[in-house]
């Protein structure tokens, strides 16, 4: 058997005392700290006190210097079935709390063990307003209930639903809860449920004030709706064509992905990841299996981050030309969409080529990718990238020198760089407001070091200036596209770790140990050790990260999939508040989500 | 004999000019025909979908309505936003739990006659995902006419299965009046396509490798140069 090329290291806790040692001082040892734990994403975990939490939060994100602003995740782990505690203190829950500072360039995670018997946790919504969905989602599939949440209901399973779906408990399969059936009684009170009742939301019907006297009216979008590009439903109260506020309800395309990673193989878990994002292909399978690979401790050779590189930025334009022309389309401007998929198709004939799949490519595995890249390869790339700059001019000619968009996307739905750090947008909403902030220049993987290219970033934080960074993004993507085509390196295409899944093919019919691992990671699947492990990375959307919990068997004990678009469309009623009607589709396009990857 | 056939009036003679005879001017002009054939004719031809997407085959299908497919090929390309106005429903994606009774109403509003497409596995039967949140199959509440498989189908599926549509909907034949005639729609039985092509596909020998690269020219002439790896041995 081959021997591990290098492992990735343990941290010791000492190396985060840094951190911990801050907030260490400013809480003094009265045990609101109950232990720190080591994870090998290097991320600085901490357990903390329930009756402390709220307190501490609010340490960190504004008292502490160079605090933590931005509430990346918040999710929960039912710990019932864990086998391995490693000495922390695990309950019956865990609330995590996945915090983000630009100053530090660093991650917290901070945990909450919570008792079957006692499931509520102070909300954090008065802290971070992007609390309110993710504190929703916790008690629609854990049933943690969050004090002092207005809204506390279902978020993504009807309001009919019975059980909490991520609980160890709950069935996974539809086939184990017997045939569906719908008879006339049970769609109208489906019907019902769908009811929209202002009071709900606390919102008004009527508006009454010394100078003004009249009824809201109330707009309802979705989920069949052409403007939503999906199963999405908003419901707009209006004065007038004033958009005073709006209810997205979410939860029409929920998966159920994370419950599935419980069940998969971490290797056969890849082709559901293509499936969260269905856009961007290849940039979903990256954050899990660099997770996988930092849990396992495989190092991947350069050929095969190249590769991954080179398609990962081929996604990257196809998910943006995607966007670019149904944002156009959204302003009414229909013509430019032709074009885009029609260079859209270019890219996904180079995806079939080289990965075999369209949007569904199926291409990375744990420590590399699937295959070789085919002979030949270098012509069909070289060719697109020698196409395609021409073609991006004439479309700023075509959509962004319109006189119309621009009439209709400048100073529209503005979001200011504060409130966009507060609600945890990423990706190109936040370098939209102004701030340079991508992860493959700042937290680089997969070799992103090694690439020529730089961050665009816009000042304005408009329907307008989202698009900018958008379009500018698709040249730098061509740059690192050229990049690879002309330094490739050779070598092999998935690492000779005992863990990479599967192993080389060729080596498999000389050596028996490697035609055992074969067989036994492919059918069977890898065990990987106990851990944790979370590697954000940037997507076409923003930041998408999949932080696994690996209880030491072949499956995931738990899969945290946190999505940016997620994070951006529980936005929209703060980027449509104030604008006209015909806004909202303005907003709406230019935020660039897919609802797979909202609900996942 | 003119006869309507597969949509195609056949057994015509196109003359140019012809004779100069009156006979022939309207021999010409003038088509003689069932008006059931010609209302079938008629449906077959003017599929208009439902402007309703669901996940990953949406997007797929929509992808066949531009420039590189064209949809509007085969009169599919009017997609409409009103569930009234159009004839079939394309169930593009996975069936959620929250979404099947929208489906069903959406089904409910459309006028008869309407048809329904399964494109692609999650609405067949659940696919690849058999979990608590999604129905295993757009069949368990309404009927479907078209199963497409594939996950997602790429754009030329969607346009083969709206031919199979085509075929069956342009062999239907439907009461014209409430007042005459049988009242019930006489459907074709439709053949199997896995028997149909099942002798072909056993007697397949050759298959690509993986090292066969697409004809990227194929996608417009002015694409610069062409591959290293064209097929070989094939026209």
């Amino acid at each position: 058997m081959t021997p591990r090329l290098s492992a990735t290291r343990d941290i010791p806790i000492g190396e985060h005392t840094g951190l911990v040692a801050e907030i260490a001082a400013h809480f003094g040892s009265d045990g609101y700290l109950t232990a720190v734990q080591s994870t090998k994403d290097e991320i600085p975990t901490i357990w903390v006190e329930k009756h402390r939490l709220h307190e501490i939060l609010r340490y960190v994100k504004s008292e502490l210097t160079r605090p933590f602003p931005m509430l990346f995740d918040l999710s929960a782990t039912d710990e019932r079935l864990r086998r391995h505690h490693d000495g922390l203190p695990i309950g019956s829950f865990t609330v995590f709390y996945h915090l983000f500072s630009f100053d530090r360039n660093q991650s917290l995670r901070i945990k909450v063990a919570l008792d079957s018997e006692a499931l509520s946790l102070p909300s954090s919504i008065d802290l971070w307003p992007n609390a309110d969905w993710y504190e929703r989602e916790i008690f629609d599939m854990f049933g943690v209930r969050f004090d002092g949440h207005p809204f506390l209901r279902r978020l993504l399973m009807p309001s009919w639903w019975e059980g909490y779906p991520l609980r160890k408990d709950h069935p996974s399969r539809a086939t184990e809860v017997g045939q569906f059936q719908m008879p006339p009684e049970k769609l109208v009170m489906a019907q019902d449920a769908l009811q929209f009742k202002p009071e709900d939301w606390g919102l008004a019907r009527a508006h009454h004030d010394q100078d003004s006297d009249f009824d809201y009216m109330f707009i309802n979008l979705g989920p069949a709706h052409t403007g939503t590009h999906g199963v999405l439903r908003l419901v707009a109260q209006l004065a007038g064509e004033e958009i005073i506020h709006i209810v997205p309800d979410i939860g029409f395309h929920h998966r159920s992905q994370e419950k599935i990673a419980e069940r998969q193989t971490w290797h056969s878990f890849i082709p559901y990841t293509d499936r969260v994002d269905y856009l961007q292909g290849v940039l979903n399978e990256m954050p899990y299996c660099l997770s996988v690979e930092r849990l396992a401790g495989i190092t991947v050779p350069p050929r095969a981050q190249v590769i991954r590189v080179m398609m990962s930025e081929f996604y990257r334009i196809a998910s943006h030309l995607v966007w670019y022309g149904t944002f156009a389309g959204d302003i009414g401007a229909l013509s430019p969409v032709f074009y885009m998929f029609n260079d859209r198709e270019r890219i996904l004939s180079i995806t079939e080529a080289i990965c075999g799949g369209r949007m569904h490519p199926n291409w990375l595995r744990i420590g590399g990718v699937a295959r070789d890249l085919p002979i030949g390869w270098d012509t069909l790339v070289r060719q697109f990238i020698d196409w395609f700059p021409s073609r991006l001019d004439d479309y700023e000619r075509l959509v962004m020198d319109n006189p119309i968009l621009k009439q209709r996307t400048v100073g529209i739905g503005v979001l200011s760089l504060d409130d966009a750090i507060a609600w945890g947008a990423t990706g190109p909403m936040l370098r939209a407001c102004g701030l340079p902030w991508d992860l493959r220049k700042v937290r680089p993987y997969s070799g992103y070091e090694q690439f020529d290219f730089d961050v665009p970033v816009a000042s304005n934080g408009d329907c307008y200036d989202r698009a900018l960074v958008h379009i500018l993004e698709l040249r730098q993507s061509l740059r690192i596209i050229r990049q690879c085509l002309d330094s490739m390196p050779s070598g092999p295409y998935t690492s000779l770790d005992a863990l990479a899944t599967p192993p080389l093919k060729t080596h498999t019919m000389h050596d028996i140990e490697t035609l055992i691992n074969h067989f036994v990671g492919v059918s069977w699947g890898p065990v990987l050790p106990p851990g944790e492990a979370e590697v954000p990375t940037e997507s076409s959307k923003g930041q998408t990260s999949y932080y696994l919990t690996s209880d030491g068997s072949q499956l995931s004990y738990r899969t945290r999939i946190r999505t940016p678009s997620f994070a951006h469309i529980q936005m929209v009623p703060l980027m449509a508040r104030g604008e006209l009607l015909s806004d909202l589709l303005a907003v709406l396009g230019s935020v660039d989500y897919v609802l797979s990857d909202v609900d996942r | 004999m003119t006869e309507w056939r597969n949509g195609r009036l056949e057994g015509v003679r196109i003359t140019d000019g012809g004779d100069g005879s009156l006979t022939s001017a309207v021999g010409d002009s003038v088509l003689f025909a069932k008006l059931q054939d010609l209302l079938a004719w008629g449906r077959k031809n003017s599929l208009w979908p439902l402007n309703f997407g669901l996940s990953c085959c949406f997007v797929e299908m929509a992808t066949s309505l531009t420039s590189v497919y064209d949809v509007s090929r085969f009169g599919a390309e009017v997609v409409r936003g009103s569930p009234r106005q159009a004839d079939v429903l394309v169930v593009s994606g996975t069936v959620f739990l929250k979404v099947a009774p929208v489906i069903k109403q959406l089904y409910e509003q459309m006028l008869e006659p309407r048809w329904v497409i399964s494109m692609g596995s999650c609405s067949n039967s659940g696919g690849m995902f058999d979990a608590y949140s999604v129905v295993q199959g757009v069949d368990k509440f309404i009927p479907v006419d078209v199963y497409m498989p594939g996950c997602p189908p790429p754009p030329h599926a969607f346009m083969e299965c709206l031919l199979l549509l085509q075929n069956m909907v342009g062999s239907e034949r439907r009461p014209l009046s409430w007042h005459f005639g049988p009242q019930e729609v006489q459907r074709p039985i439709m053949p199997s396509l896995r028997d149909a092509k099942r002798a072909e596909r056993m007697s397949q020998r050759e298959y690509p490798g993986i090292d066969v690269l697409p004809r990227t020219d194929l996608l417009s002439p002015h694409f610069a140069g062409q591959p290293d790896g064209r097929p070989k041995g094939k026209s």
